[in-house]
């Protein structure tokens, strides 16, 4: 009974403050003017056409650069778990018969058109929706495309840490040789250009490059590591 | 001039959601995959090439991106659907039939005669 009482009092007392606080902010009055600075000066401080593309690279580049890490962790995480070598015995789960002969001739036609469409996306981010994120995934899913219709389709997985360590270390570098020339890290120390050229932006262009291709790889060996993973319950029911 | 091509163009956006209508309709109407699959995929690819082809009329300028959509979906759309078709024929689901007919296997059979 007590127990009770004590819960019900120390409720009472945590909901009295949070109305009180919450009654002292004006209803539908923006207090926040961050949002209106980034929108007036991204334009006409680092020639960017695309604010997010400002925000995510720029402003507030430390976090992207986490977010970069938090990616690389979770593949390397799930490799790390799920790869094994092939036993005796044990099967593929990939399909045992090869796709029909359409669907070979298709993704082969299809596989540089989608890369296109991935490096497009990637390139143009600081100027179109879009980004190195988004571009990274489209070519990810341009290999998935190849491992679904060929069944000898095969991922060279030192090949893709090469090329994860380089953009992240491109990444990184950028970011220091900021430190180096006397600004903060990750800030913008090349010409700027002029708006909605390809060439404007300074480093946001070559960091979304960078990040392009450290998801794209990341995440074809993550695709590629699912997949060739064999579970022993799956060979079980057969 | 520039009117005819607009009121074109409006032409062939028209028949688009039509056709888009009608496949959207014949995916919630038709008993099985494979119907569905003639619905979803015929009736889709003609609306959203048409309705491409529209907007291509009716905005000169874009017409090298929109031919460029146009060609992607001619190629992709018969491609997934054939990839669906072949896989749900795989795994034996059965035609919404009353006669027992399977003239895949018919052909089948006959292409192992040639050889």
């Amino acid at each position: 009974m007590m127990k009770r009482f004590f819960i019900f009092l120390i409720l009472a007392i945590v909901g009295y403050y949070i109305v009180d606080v919450v009654s002292q902010i004006p209803f539908g009055e923006n207090r926040v003017n961050v949002g209106d600075y980034y929108l007036d000066k991204s334009p006409s401080e680092l020639k960017v056409s695309n604010t997010v593309t400002a925000i995510v690279v720029n402003y507030r580049g430390f976090d992207t650069l986490g977010e970069v890490t938090v990616l690389f962790l979770a593949a390397t995480g799930l490799a790390s778990i799920m790869f094994r070598r092939k036993r005796k015995g044990e099967k593929d789960i990939r399909a045992k018969k090869a796709s029909s002969r359409i669907i070979q001739i298709g993704s082969q036609i299809l596989f540089p058109i989608i890369i296109l469409l991935g490096a497009y996306v990637f390139i143009h981010g600081h100027l179109s929706p879009g980004g190195g994120f988004q571009g990274g995934v489209i070519i990810a899913t341009a290999s998935l495309l190849m491992l679904i219709s060929y069944r000898k389709f095969k991922v060279n997985h030192s090949t893709i840490s090469w090329i994860e360590s380089i953009a992240g270390i491109v990444f990184v570098l950028l970011g220091v040789t900021g430190l180096i020339l006397g600004k903060t890290f990750l800030e913008n120390f090349l010409p700027t250009g002029e708006l909605n050229n390809l060439l404007s932006g300074g480093i946001i262009g070559i960091i979304y490059v960078a990040v392009g291709f450290k998801v794209a790889a990341e995440l074809t060996g993550l695709i590629d590591t699912l997949l060739l993973n064999n579970r022993p319950e799956a060979n079980k029911e057969k | 001039m520039g009117n005819a091509l607009t009121y074109l163009g409006y032409f062939f956006v028209s028949i688009g959601a039509i056709f888009l209508f009608l496949g959207a309709l014949g995916i919630f109407r038709m008993p099985d995959v494979y119907t569905r699959i003639q619905a979803g995929t015929k009736a889709s690819t003609l609306g959203a090439m048409s309705l491409l082809l529209g907007v291509a009329f009716m905005e000169p300028d874009w017409w090298i991106k929109l031919v460029a959509m146009i060609l992607f979906i001619a190629f992709s759309n018969p491609l997934s659907s054939h990839a669906i078709a072949r896989g749900s024929y795989k795994n034996k689901l059965k035609p919404f039939s009353q006669e027992d007919i399977d003239a895949y296997e018919e052909v089948k059979e006959k292409m192992e005669e040639k050889e």
